[in-house]
This record gives structure tokens, sequence and C-alpha cells, in this order.
């Protein structure tokens, strides 16, 4: 019997050893790296009546230490009346150093990928939907303006048979000077891209403010 | 003895008759054979028990009784062990010398267990509270529900149900609490993981355990301040105690989703100087692909599963160790048309009738998926005194790892978007003192440490946490009443270590909670068949890491959730009252219960959007109201012939939020399963052949708070269920087959508390075999039921 509680008493001194000599692993913190940080869109636009006629426009979210939205910042897009603008969308992950460029990545993976681009005021005879329409489904037109009188077509086209929008290249075409907001959505689709909105999930949802002088 | 002998003719003539040949090829006498032959009947109808089983040992054959119920064997001179049983009745074990011929008509006793197929325990073992409702899933209850999750068998218990993620994810919920508010002890630990989330499901094989109890009621007296729902415990049998080795295959096929389930389990012990020492091994392989619903199947919904134990115990007289080691490694795939990034898709996906994903079956997992894997090391030890007071002794050590994976980044990032381990060491110590008197009970120790790490995204913070319980239980038994009373104190410390959001300096925030839980019950045995119990507890929790320091989206729900440290112990009373009234024709089991619970947590949707780089998701705080549970199982099991089984389950309950005025969400809504069973005996080499229909009726929830939803509850489903089972006798063992078909009308429907709801339907029509095969390596070990 004594050496019963011997070995049950050894058992006990082994487990208290065990539990005051557990690791102190947890009072090393880790950095938060939220892995889909998609932290900067910049649209870079050439007038295609005058090369030199450069603009852009540039959307900022920043991060706190918990990897939540802290704050965001954006450039307006100025544009001119009646132009024809091809744009670049770059997107980027600032967060890496150096900076990682998303763009090539999306170009990379563009037949999973689809951006959409939605000018608001619009009106509902001009929020064309269709499985090339650029714009959202769903989005509230407005019935009396005024209008912001931008049009968005995609200009790229991915390897699927058939081929489908990308988005990542584009044709901006001005109207009369107008105010109003661009909304640019990217669509992560996989195996699932057919050129509409639906399939898929959200990567990335940013707000420019258009002036059209 | 000329007598006998024509007697014993006829009836060979009439077994020839009416069953088999083969029996009948057997029926030849030879010179020098005796007869011995007899009827089996129940003892107290008298009437013939058709298709009983009959063994001589050495030689050993094995016969049934036939459509008269009698039976016949010849033999050679000598003395023979033999045994009858019949399902239902106490089995008969008898030796009988033969030396001329013999008849020896064979009485059975019904047993009061058949009717148990969920016993309700009375004055049960010191080990948990008597007057609390247990109950039991074990034998081929259990079998039936093998290739199951945890969550997933558990269901057949009334007052039992799942919170799912789709087909591969279930968490069990007792009594409308789930998560944090139940505990599940794997082989006597508390299993101790990431068990906060609402799609982490428990790491558990059930083939490991060959009893799945449920204690329904806050039992947080005995096993842990946490379970103020109710407790799990899958409980592994009793390594055997006569030398030798066997084992047992079990192999499962499930037509949706192409699930194939092996497990197999090998045992023995040894004798001469090793006498005392026995082991276990045991391993389970699973592997599913897509499930598909009756309109679509889900893409990238499949699983792999490897689990393995191993087991040694060294019993003396009076003491006793026991090492035990177990792995539970999974891959799970997550359905892509339920990842969603913003609120404006979850509403585009909840619209759509049928996910836009592509729709073909496959066994490969893809992004998205989660991994996980968790170790137990257990040790215990016992120590019987010679004046009847019992010690124990346990130790543990849990590791749980769980790797989540989204989609592949367009960041190139190869790692899981969220990585979490847990370490855990628990310490047990349990002393049942001998009775004095009327007197009997119990006093123990509980010991907790465990220590969190989190990498990549924050959801919780790194911790670590101390915890440390003391009770005591003690009963008063006299005559047909029993009292009992316990009480248990707790203290948690717990530190979590996090960086400030602006600063990046570790922050230190540190809680500490303490509090007494208390019990007090009767149970009073009206007459042999009926009983009535009642029980109250009170029973705390304290706030666990998740409700604290949450800071994150949950991306399932885009629920952005937001913790809050100043929170207090919630507290539950809990009253319950059961009748339970067994005879051998009828079994009814009623529980009714009141759980009210004050302060109790949970994540209350604000009207606030945060902003995400995908759009906006919805904020949600954690806060405490004042809420009350009540509810009623009630099940029957009716006889009315020996050969057929009704059996009626129905599990109804109510929640409400005191605080705000308005229902809880994601209360079950009201359960009936309704089954009838038919026992044909034996036909032709098939012995115990089974068959049954069960009908599964849950109703729409419509008491459901306003404004919580995206969407309203389901509509009401009704599934139909068949089984058919039997078994088949080969050499000296046996092999158990069943076929079973669940949802056989193949009905479209989706469930209240299945968080897929949102996106697809629940899985359609399922054929299942199961192949139960029990084998000896060496020497006879113990008997197989």
């Amino acid at each position: 019997m004594m050496t019963n509680f011997k070995s049950l008493s050894l058992l006990l001194c082994g487990a208290t050893l065990f539990f005051a000599g557990c690791s102190k692993e947890e009072q090393a913190v880790a950095p938060t790296i939220a892995n889909e940080s998609l932290t900067t869109v910049v649209l870079n636009l050439t007038n295609q009546a005058d090369v030199s006629d450069t603009t852009s426009c540039r959307y900022k979210y920043y991060f706190d230490n918990s990897g939540n939205v802290k704050s965001s910042d954006s450039t307006v897009l100025k544009l001119k009346a009646n132009a024809k603008y091809n744009v670049v969308v770059n997107i980027y992950d600032e967060q890496q150093t150096p900076v990682f460029n998303v763009g090539n990545e999306i170009r990379e993976r563009q037949n999973y990928h689809l951006l959409f681009f939605q000018p608001t005021p619009i009106s509902s005879a001009n929020l064309i939907t269709g499985n090339t329409s650029p714009y959202i489904p769903g989005t509230l037109t407005s019935s009396k303006g005024p209008y912001l009188n931008l049009a968005v077509s995609r200009t790229d086209r991915d390897t699927n048979s058939p081929a489908l929008e990308v988005g990542l290249t584009d044709l901006f075409t001005t109207g009369a000077a107008s105010t109003g907001n661009l909304e640019v959505i990217l669509r992560h689709q996989p195996n699932a891209k057919n050129g509409t909105f639906a399939p898929g999930s959200t990567d990335l949802d940013v707000n420019f403010k258009v002036a059209i002088n | 003895m000329y007598q006998t002998l024509i007697k014993s003719s006829l009836f060979s003539l009439l077994l020839l008759l009416a069953t088999n040949l083969l029996y009948a090829q057997n029926n030849h006498e030879q010179v020098g054979e005796y007869l011995i032959t007899g009827s089996v009947t129940n003892l107290s109808t008298h009437l013939a028990l058709v298709g009983a089983n009959l063994s001589l040992s050495v030689p050993s054959s094995a016969t049934h009784s036939d459509q008269n119920g009698n039976y016949k064997f010849s033999v050679k001179q000598g003395i023979y062990h033999l045994k009858c049983d019949f399902i239902g009745y106490i089995p008969l074990d008898t030796l009988v010398q033969v030396n001329s011929n013999v008849v020896l008509n064979l009485s059975l006793t019904i047993s009061q267990q058949n009717l148990k197929e969920v016993k309700v325990k009375g004055t049960g073992s010191p080990k948990e509270i008597a007057t609390q409702s247990l109950s039991i899933l074990e034998g081929e209850q259990l079998d039936h529900t093998r290739g199951f999750s945890l969550g997933e068998s558990l269901k057949s218990i009334t007052g039992v149900t799942t919170f799912q993620t789709g087909p591969s994810i279930a968490k069990p919920i007792i009594h409308g609490l789930y998560s944090n508010r139940i505990m599940i002890l794997n082989n006597g630990v508390r299993l101790e993981a990431q068990q906060w989330g609402s799609e982490h499901a428990p790491e558990i094989d059930p083939f490991i355990a060959n009893r799945l109890e449920v204690i329904k009621g806050a039992a947080s007296i005995r096993y842990g301040s946490d379970a103020i729902g109710g407790v799990i415990l899958a409980e592994p049998k009793a390594l055997p105690k006569n030398p030798g080795m066997d084992g047992e295959i079990n192999a499962i096929g499930m037509s949706n989703s192409r699930l194939g389930a092996f497990s197999g389990m090998l045992e023995g012990a040894f004798d001469k100087k090793l006498t005392g020492l026995s082991y276990r091994l045991q391993g389970t392989f699973k592997i599913a692909g897509n499930s598909s619903t009756p309109n679509y199947l889900l893409a990238n919904t499949g699983l792999r599963e490897q689990d393995g134990s191993a087991a040694v115990q060294y019993h003396h007289k009076n003491y006793g160790f026991e090492a035990y080691y177990s792995v539970f490694d999974t891959k799970l795939g997550i359905f892509q048309g339920a990842e969603v990034g913003s609120i404006a898709d979850l509403k585009l996906a909840i619209k759509q009738p049928e996910p836009l994903t592509p729709s073909f079956f496959t066994y490969a997992i893809d992004r998205p998926y989660q991994t996980v894997n968790h170790q137990t090391l257990k040790l215990n030890s016992f120590y019987n005194f010679e004046n009847g007071s019992k010690l124990r002794f346990q130790f543990a050590n849990q590791t749980n790892t769980r790797e989540e994976y989204d989609f592949l980044p367009l960041n190139g990032r190869i790692n899981p978007e969220l990585y979490l381990k847990i370490n855990t060491q628990t310490a047990d110590i349990n002393y049942e003192h001998k009775d004095l008197g009327n007197f009997s009970g119990s006093f123990g120790f509980n010991g907790i440490t465990q220590g969190n790490i989190r990498k990549y995204e924050y959801l919780i913070p790194n911790y670590r946490n101390y915890g440390g319980g003391a009770y005591f239980i003690e009963k008063y038994t006299h005559g047909n009443l029993l009292l009992e009373a316990g009480l248990r104190y707790d203290y948690r410390w717990l530190r979590a270590y996090k960086l400030n959001n602006n600063t990046a300096l570790i922050e230190t925030p540190t809680t500490h909670y303490q509090s007494a839980s208390y019990t007090i019950g009767t149970t009073y045995s009206i007459t042999d068949a009926l009983k009535l119990s009642g029980n109250y507890s009170s029973a705390f929790r304290a706030p666990t890491v998740n409700e604290l320091y949450s800071n994150g989206i949950h991306q399932s729900l885009v629920s952005y959730e937001i913790g809050n440290p100043d929170l207090h112990t919630e507290r539950a009373n809990n009253f319950n009252i059961n009748l339970d009234y067994t005879t051998s024709r009828l079994l009814i089991n009623v529980q009714a219960y009141y759980n009210s619970i004050n302060n109790f947590i949970f994540a209350n949707p604000t009207n606030q959007y945060t902003r995400t780089v995908r759009g906006p998701a919805l904020v949600f705080n954690y806060t405490q109201a004042d809420v009350y549970f009540r509810g009623l199982d009630f099940n029957l099991i009716l006889k009315p012939v020996d050969s057929l089984e009704l059996n009626s389950k129905t599990s109804l309950i109510y929640a409400y939020n005191k605080t705000i005025h308005d229902y809880l969400i994601y209360t079950p809504p009201s359960r009936f399963q309704n089954s009838i069973g038919y026992h044909f005996g034996n036909l032709s080499g098939l012995k115990r052949i089974f068959f049954s229909v069960e009908d599964v009726y849950v109703s729409k929830q419509s008491r459901v708070p306003v404004g919580q939803d995206y969407v309203l509850p389901p509509a009401c489903y009704n599934l139909i269920n068949l089984q058919l089972s039997f078994r088949v006798n080969y050499l000296h063992n046996y092999g158990d087959v069943s076929f079973a078909v669940n949802n056989l009308t193949n009905t479209a429907y989706r469930d209240y508390l299945d968080r897929f709801r949102y996106f697809t339907d629940e899985p359609g029509r399922n054929f299942i075999v199961r192949l139960k095969v029990p084998f000896k390596i060496s020497k006879t070990t113990h008997t197989n039921r």
C-alpha cells in the first residue's frame, strides 16, 4: 500500500512540475497578418485625344494592429468633359515590403476575376446590365438627375472559352460636366466566372469621388 | 425415451419444412450420438420464442429455435455448456450432462433493459449526479449511427440536436445550449479546443466510444463550471480482463458524398506474470467527397479524417494505472458557395435559389478548408481502500492545432489565414468515501491550465488560463427515496497577450472570476416501474476569451464581432423534473426543464456597419441579458408484442430574452421522431433480422427575434429513414450488417440550425451500408453480446 501511495505522489509531483514548467509561448505575440490585404487602388487614365494628358486617382485603406480597417483616404478623379480615357487599374498591397503588385496577380488569375465599375447617380436607362456590362445589378437609379455623365467599358479579355472580360484595362467616356461617385468592385469567381456579377464573392470594394469639368 | 425420440423426429420434420435445408442436412443422426432437445418459451406468457440463438461449447455448434420455439442438438456423451439468448431477454447459461437423450425446456425472462434503448439511470454510480437526466446511446442504437460525426450521432436523443455548418461540421446542442455551455468528455478528459467557434466541431472520433452519455441540464458540480447546458461523455468500453486477444472491424459506406469509413480495433490482456495488464489499439480512417442535395452537388465539401488511439492498463487487486493516447486529425473542405466577403455578397447569395458554384463530384479538397489536429495524453490511477473508499487521480495533456485556409490570396501567401494552437493540462482528483450508513458521496478537485497561441489573422488573442475547482457531493438513500446535494467552488484567472491596436505594444488584460455552484435533488421510486426525480442546479460560467477580446470579422457570416472585457459571469438556475415508467411492454420518459440564465452572454447585432476592404460588415457586440429556456423531452417506447417496437420522441423548447422582451435566436424548433420496428427473428443464415421505418418531423421555427437575421427561418420538413439489420454467423464469429436509407423521398429542405441554410439545401437521399465484424485472435477474452 505504501508503494501505491508513493507512485500516486510521484504522479502528483510529475503533474505539478508539468504545470509549473509549462511553456510561456503565449507571451510572444505574433504580428497580425491579414492575408487578403489589398490596401491600395490606383486608376491611371490617359486621354485618347492627348497622350500627355494623364490623370489618376487613389484609394488607400489603413489598418490597425488587429488587421481591421482603421481609416481610408482617397483622391478625387478629375476628368475632362466629352473625352475618352484609356484606364489601367493598379492594385497594391502596401503592407508588404516591397509593395506587392496585386494587379499582376489578378492578371495571372484573370479567369477567376472580374472588375465592376459603377458610376452614380445614374438613370435607369443608362444602367445596362447583362453579360458584358461593367455595371452592378441592383444599383439604385435616380429618376431626375443630375447624373454623373460617365460611361465605362472594359477593354481586356481573359483566356476562358469563350473569352470573358476582366476590367484591368478600360475605356471611360465622359459627357457633359457633372459630379458623382465611381464604385469599383473586384469579384472573385473561382470556377464560376460567367461575365455576370452574381457568382463568387467580393475581394475589394472602393468608392471614388468623380468630377467632370 | 421412445416418446422423446418420436417427438424429436416430429420436430425435425417441422424444422425441415419450416426452416432451411442447411440445417436439415446437419440433422442426420449418427451412431453413439444423443439428442438434446427442448423448447424456448417466454417465462411469463409461456409463448414460444422463434429464432432464439442456442450454442454449445466444445465442440462448438450453434442453432436457433424453430417456428414452434423448439431446438435440437445431436452430441456425443459428455458435459456441455449450453447458452441461449434472444434479443430483449436475459440470456441463459447452463451445463448439460449427456449420457442419454435429454429434453431441456428453456424459459427466458424479458430483460428490463430491452426497452431502455435510451436508458435513464436511476440511482447511478457516484460519478454523476443521480437525480439528473442521463441518456445513454450504446449497442445497436450506437451502431446505427456509425460513420456520422459525434454531433450527428447524438440526434437520436430527445432534447439534443446540432448546430451545423454544412454537411461535415456539426456541434451538439443540449436543451438549446451549445459551444462553451456544454462540456464534452473524451474518455474522461474534458475536451479543450477552440470550442467557442460555431464552425468548430468537437474533435472526437465516435469509434473510440462504445457508449455516448448525455447529461441534460446544468451538470457543473462534478465536471466544471462551464457545463451549464449539459455534458456529453464519450466512453470507450472497459479494457479486457481475461487473457487473450481479439478485435473488431467496422466498415461504412454512404452513397451521398461517397463516404467511406473504416475503423479497426485490437485489444487483449495478458496472463501468468503479466496478469492484470491489458491494452487496446484503435484506428479510424474516413474519406468523403462532395455532398449532394436533391438538385445539385456542393462544391468542396469533402473531408478526410485519420484517428488513432492506444491504451494500456494495469489492474491489481485494489489499485491500477492507465495510460491513454489519442490523435484526431481532420481536413474539412468549406463549401465555396458559402464564402461571402460582404453583407452585399450574403444578400446576393440568399437571393439565389441555388448556389452558383460548379456542381460535380470529387474527393479533392480545395481552398477554403480547415485542418485540425487534436492530441490527448491521459494518465490515471486509482486506489480502492479496504474499507470501501476509492481514490482516483487523472492527469491529461491536450494539444489542439487549428488552421483555417481561405481562398488563395492575391498576394501569393500560402500560409493559413488563421492559426490557433491551444495546449491544455488538466488534473482531477476524486475521493469517494465509504458508505456511512445511508450516506454515500465523494469530493474532489479539478485543475486546469492552458496556453493559446495565434498567428496571422487576429480573431482571439494569445492567452494563459488557470482554473481550479473543488466539489463535494453527498447522497442519502432510504428505501425508495434518494436525496442528494452538491457544492462546488471555482476560480479562474485569465490573462490575454495582445497588441495594442495603435501603439503595437503588448497589452496583458487580466480577469479573474470566482463563484460557487450547487445542486440539490431527489428521486422517489413510487413503484418498481415508476420513478420521479427532481433536481435544482445553480451553476455559473465565466466569460471566455472570444467573448472578452474578439475583434475581427467572422468570415462565415460577415459578422464583425467585438468582445467586451467588462463582461460578468453568467448564472444558470436550472430546474428539472423527470418521470420514468418502465415495464417490459412500455417505457415512458418525460423530462420537463426550466433553465433561467442571468447575464447570458451573446453577440448582439447592432445596426452599425464597419468597413472592410471587401465592403461593409455588420457589427456584433458581446453583451449580456437575462434569458430562459424551457422545454419538454418526451420518449415513449411501446412493445405490444415481443417482435414489434414503436418509438416516439418529442423535443419541445422555448427560449426567451427577458431583457429585450424577444425570442432568442438559433433556438431549435420542435422535433418529432417516430419509428416502428419489427424483429423478424432468423431467416435462413440471417439472424436477428430487424427492420424499422423512422419519420422525423421538424417544425418551422416561428419564434425568432425581430431584425436579427438576414432571412426568415426555413419551412418545416419531414424525412423518412429506413433501416434493415441482421447478423450473419461464420465459423465461430459473427458479422453485423445493416442497410439504411436516410431521406428516402429525397426531400429538399433547409434546417434552421444549419448556417448553410442561407446558401443551400440539406443533403438528399443517402444509402448507407454498415458492417461490423468482431473477431478473436487467441483464446476467448470475453464474449460479445
